[in-house]
């Protein structure tokens, strides 16, 4: 009270207070800024952060950049990266990173199966035990026994030094992954056509492209962001054309201007039928046909007159009764596709996941090469991948069965020369013989063939089509699973299991569907015990006997090594260094020097710096630089449906869910987005008798599942969906493991099923 | 006597209304900034007029109470109503879009919010007309006297930033966006609640630990976008824009 009374005589003249009152606010305003009253001063964030960090989403493969706010050593906030290709946008699942690491279930130490139980061990015992077991394998029954299934989840460093311990240090190419389930259709697809894999176009095309061809993808709830860019063209252009083939009437057809509701696994009938309707109006590009483009039919050389001949089987109007679509909508929407000043098409799990996926992949690459849509600012064939990783940490480094680093491939006498001398490993060290595909893998483990077998970052008990049969291999097995989530469907399976880290608690590069590498940076530790897959494939390494081919032990060592491959081969990534990767919000590959600013046309001269000449394209790929145009033809389905089983089930995503929901199933946020459904037409509902809401078992020649009746026009009569998330529901077990012959990918989307109340069935 | 204290009450009126005719003009309807102006205008000139013609050339022919009420009518009463008026204007104006884009650094916000074809949330709410009018401060003030004191607060601690040049570029949201401001619209619609993720994040939401544009974002140009932007054409103030 001092302040407002002179001491003396405890009275105050009115100019005293005003001074002293104006002092008081002057003070105020001066101080608050500096004095704790920032509230007051200024708007707050409901979130404390310390610092904030440039990184990755953990999740889809839209990539999206993310700042990530660390505070008192724990991740407590994220928000989207203004600077980065998803200009500051994040989906629910983008934002929820913020809270995956602190779930419940976090693996904290390694755990050894003792008497069919699970028990705690340490690193040392675990990892004394998994080394004995490969040794003795590999020992006795060959190089071929033991094998390694990663995840497209995992880091560039730690896909490349898995693929390089077992191919160039073990000897075998038993390595593949869950990108086979997902990928390895579009890889095939691009590899055939092009010679090399991954899209050539980038996302920039989303803003220049005037029509959408969207086939096999519900861009809208599994590549959210990717889809908002799309809606960002239509906003700015209402011109713009979307058009969505897919079964199913998702929120992405919700929004499309044509909607061809296809039935599953006819795809090559429909994308002959648009090439028929091209060559009918003359949208051919002649300069194409002319002078870039080369024909076959499987290895046969064929001519532009023979693919004449070939689509003239497959007019709209023949075409429309496999389809189930209109004639005229197929008229149409070929029209639109082709007339467009700048195509692009998009696509994903729709197209691959089938019997036909890299047929379906080809016709689609085929259509914009034919018409030209391709190579100009949008106008582009550009796939969409599902993991985080699965293009640059499995596509790029030949992490699969069939594949070396960069392109390269396991049969080829000459990429396993080039392999071994840049990995300095005596000539012969890599096998001829290409290994097990995904599928094949796990039966293998069912004839008992594979002894040993190391799966990091992947949950394939419950993702694997026919999951029943190959849980059952797992079980045969001796199993070693590393993830950083206790316990999952394969961890059932485990003999071994290694708890590892998770997204910011271990370093690496990540790489998305348009080539960007980007960083995730290392920010908080591990909780308990676990370590990063990194760590637990360089001790793997030391203790199995190839700690000399394994030198780089940290992830910059192990990019600076990788890089420096890839200046071997067209996918030229050398400049693509740690330091540009902490500065920039990532960078498209080729980017041969530090000064590149990354390519994001490939084969386009000028812009690609691998292309030479002057003309349009270079498809350096190829050796005669011309890309291939395949004459495909539509096959009959490789589960077909009978009286038995009249219905054809089709498996996908909910927006807001992940995977097998291993992390977003433990979210309390997501505890009522529910994943156990099947949605049923209502005409198909009431021949067989299901009520909304209740349980509907679905059976198939391979497995049963109950899920829970959602009666809805937005499937095609004759169709049902389930998303593949629940552990519960499992629907894998009646999914289709057929695969398509060319890129062994299994064919999810084609399940012929039947189904009836599950309370009959009792 | 009183003849002459009812001929200064009549001129009162007339001269206000009159005054107002005139500063209202040919615009049939006016915004609530211009009326203050007027209201504002007019009663400094009657306060002015008032006090001359009472003081120094009425006042010895004025009796002495109608006099002592008339100095208390010129000297504080029109004044006051003149400084409400002023304030009032200002409150009012400063809602404009013209007025934010007064300050060089808003021109990227203001040129990207009247650019017809910008898809970001601002350019669409602006042409669509979902926001008819003062789209910057609808958007930036939170409902109630709370929210005018913040965004008015906010508004002065900008112009002593701009005015003593001790911004940073790029500018950037301080705080959490309040989601209400989204809400008030959106929350009540079928659109926003047969959203699964709404409801999954709705605690979050509504404590503002998750922003509506993180997701629907961005509501406008990011930090890149607008430094090309500032390097466009000039921009116009939002009167003259149809």
């Amino acid at each position: 009270m001092n302040l407002f009374f002179s001491m003396e005589s405890g009275k105050l003249t009115r100019r005293e207070l005003l001074q002293r009152l104006s002092a008081l606010a002057g003070g105020l305003i001066l101080t608050g800024p500096i004095s704790g009253c920032e509230g007051f001063w200024q708007r707050e964030p409901a979130i404390p952060v310390d610092s904030w960090h440039k990184g990755v989403c953990r999740f889809c493969g839209t990539g999206c950049g993310i700042m990530i706010g660390v505070r008192d050593g724990k991740v407590v906030d994220v928000k989207g990266d203004e600077y980065a290709h998803n200009r500051g946008r994040l989906c629910i699942k983008g934002i929820l990173n913020r809270e995956i690491l602190y779930v419940r279930d976090r693996a904290l130490y390694p755990m050894i199966r003792r008497n069919g139980r699970l028990e705690r061990a340490s690193w040392e015992e675990a990892m004394a035990l998994v080394a004995e077991r490969f040794r003795e394998a590999i020992d006795r029954y060959g190089p071929d026994s033991v094998a390694f299934y990663g995840s497209g989840q995992l880091f560039t460093e730690e896909s490349y030094t898995a693929n390089k311990l077992f191919k160039a240090g073990i000897g075998t190419n038993n390595v593949d992954g869950n990108p086979r389930l997902c990928m390895a259709s579009a890889a095939a697809g691009y590899i055939s056509v092009f010679g090399k894999d991954e899209p050539m176009g980038c996302y920039e095309d989303i803003d220049h492209a005037t029509c959408f061809f969207i086939t096999g993808s519900n861009t809208a709830d599994c590549h959210p962001i990717v889809w908002e860019r799309v809606l960002d063209r239509k906003r700015s252009r209402p011109e713009t054309v979307i058009i969505v083939v897919d079964p199913r009437r998702t929120r992405t057809a919700r929004h499309a201007d044509y909607h061809l509701a296809i039935r599953p696994g006819t795809d090559v009938a429909l994308y002959n039928a648009m090439i028929y309707e091209f060559i009918r109006n003359g949208f051919i590009d002649q300069d194409m046909v002319e002078n870039y483009l080369t024909f076959r039919e499987g290895n046969a050389e064929r001519t532009f007159e023979d693919l004449k001949r070939h689509v003239a089987r497959y007019t709209p109007e023949r075409v429309a009764p496999v389809c189930g679509v209109d004639a005229r909508q197929i008229e149409e929407v070929a029209y639109l596709f082709a007339a467009s000043e700048a195509t692009m098409s998009i696509w994903t799990m729709g197209l691959n996941q089938q019997a036909q996926g890299t047929a379906a992949n080809r016709l689609i690459n085929a259509m914009h090469l034919l018409t030209g849509h391709i190579g100009r600012p949008g106008a582009t064939p550009f796939s969409l991948t599902g993991q985080p990783n699965a293009g640059g940490g499995v596509r790029d480094t030949g992490a699969l069965a069939h594949a070396l680093p960069n392109g390269r491939v396991v049969a080829n006498p000459q990429h396993r020369a080039e392999m071994e001398d840049l990995w300095g490993v005596p000539r012969g060290r890599i096998s001829p013989k290409p290994g097990y595909h995904a599928v094949a893998m796990f039966e293998a483990m069912a004839r008992g063939d594979l002894k040993c077998v190391l799966i990091m970052g992947s949950n394939p008990a419950q993702s694997l089509p026919h999951a029943e049969r190959y849980r059952e291999a797992m079980q045969r097995t001796f199993l070693v699973v590393a993830d950083a989530i206790y316990p999952t469907e394969t961890t059932q399976f485990a003999d071994v299991f290694l708890p590892s880290a998770m997204w910011v608690e271990k370093g690496g590069v990540y790489s998305q569907s348009e080539r960007r590498y980007h960083l995730v940076p290392k920010l908080v530790d591990p909780p308990g015990e676990a370590r990063s897959d990194l760590e637990i494939l360089v001790e793997l390494a030391d203790r199995l006997g190839y700690g000399e081919l394994i030198k780089a032990r940290t992830p910059e060592e192990v990019w600076d090594e990788w890089r420096q491959i890839s200046a071997h081969s067209p996918y030229n990534f050398a400049g693509i260094t740690y330091e540009r990767l902490k500065k920039e919000r990532g960078i498209l590959w080729p980017a041969p020097t530090e000064d590149h600013p990354g390519t994001c046309r490939r084969y386009v001269p000028g812009e690609d710096p691998m292309a030479k000449g002057t003309g349009r394209f270079d498809f350096y790929g190829r050796p005669d630089g011309r890309a291939v145009v395949y004459l495909e033809h539509q096959r009959p389905p490789s589960d077909p449906r009978s009286d038995e089983y009249p219905l054809t089930l089709v498996t996908g995503r909910v927006y807001e869910h992940w995977h097998t929901l291993t992390i977003t199933g433990k979210l309390e946020e997501l505890k009522d987005i529910t994943t156990d459904f099947l949605v049923v037409h209502p005409r198909d509902a009431h021949r067989y008798g299901i009520r909304d809401g209740e349980p509907v078992l679905v059976e198939s020649r391979r497995g049963r599942a109950v899920l829970r009746a959602r009666v809805s026009t937005e499937i095609t009569p004759g169709v049902v969906f389930a998303p593949f998330h629940s552990p519960e529901a499992l629907v894998n077990r009646v999914v289709n493991n057929t695969v398509d012959p060319i890129s062994k990918e299994p064919a999810f989307k084609e399940s012929a099923v039947r189904i009836r109340p599950a309370s009959s069935a009792a | 006597m009183i003849r002459l204290q009812h001929m200064l009450l009549t001129g009162l009126l007339l001269g206000g209304s009159g005054l107002a005719w005139a500063a209202g003009g040919e615009t049939p309807g006016i915004t609530s900034a211009e009326l203050f102006r007027i209201i504002g205008v007019v009663a400094a000139l009657l306060g002015i007029g008032w006090l001359v013609v009472s003081h120094w050339v009425l006042r010895d022919r004025l009796p002495r109470t109608f006099y002592h009420w008339a100095m208390l009518l010129g000297l504080f009463a029109l004044p006051a109503l003149a400084l409400m008026g002023a304030v009032e204007f200002v409150f009012e104006e400063t809602k404009t879009v013209a007025s934010c884009n007064s300050c060089h650094v808003m021109e990227p916000f203001v040129r990207d919010l009247q650019d017809p074809h910008s898809a970001t949330l601002a350019a669409r709410h602006y042409r669509n007309k979902w926001i008819p009018e003062n789209q910057c401060y609808a958007c930036h003030t939170t409902y109630g006297l709370h929210g005018s004191f913040e965004a008015k607060r906010d508004g002065l601690r900008h112009w002593l930033r701009y005015v003593t040049r001790s911004w940073d570029e790029p500018i950037q949201y301080s705080g959490s966006y309040p989601n209400i401001n989204c809400l008030n619209c959106h929350g009540e619609t079928d659109a926003f609640q047969r959203v699964p993720s709404h409801g999954a994040l709705m605690a979050d939401l509504q404590a503002d630990r998750v922003a509506c544009t993180s997701c629907h974002g961005p509501p406008h140009p990011t930090p890149p976008e607008r430094t090309r932007l500032l390097s466009a054409a000039p921009v116009h103030s939002s009167r003259e824009m149809p």
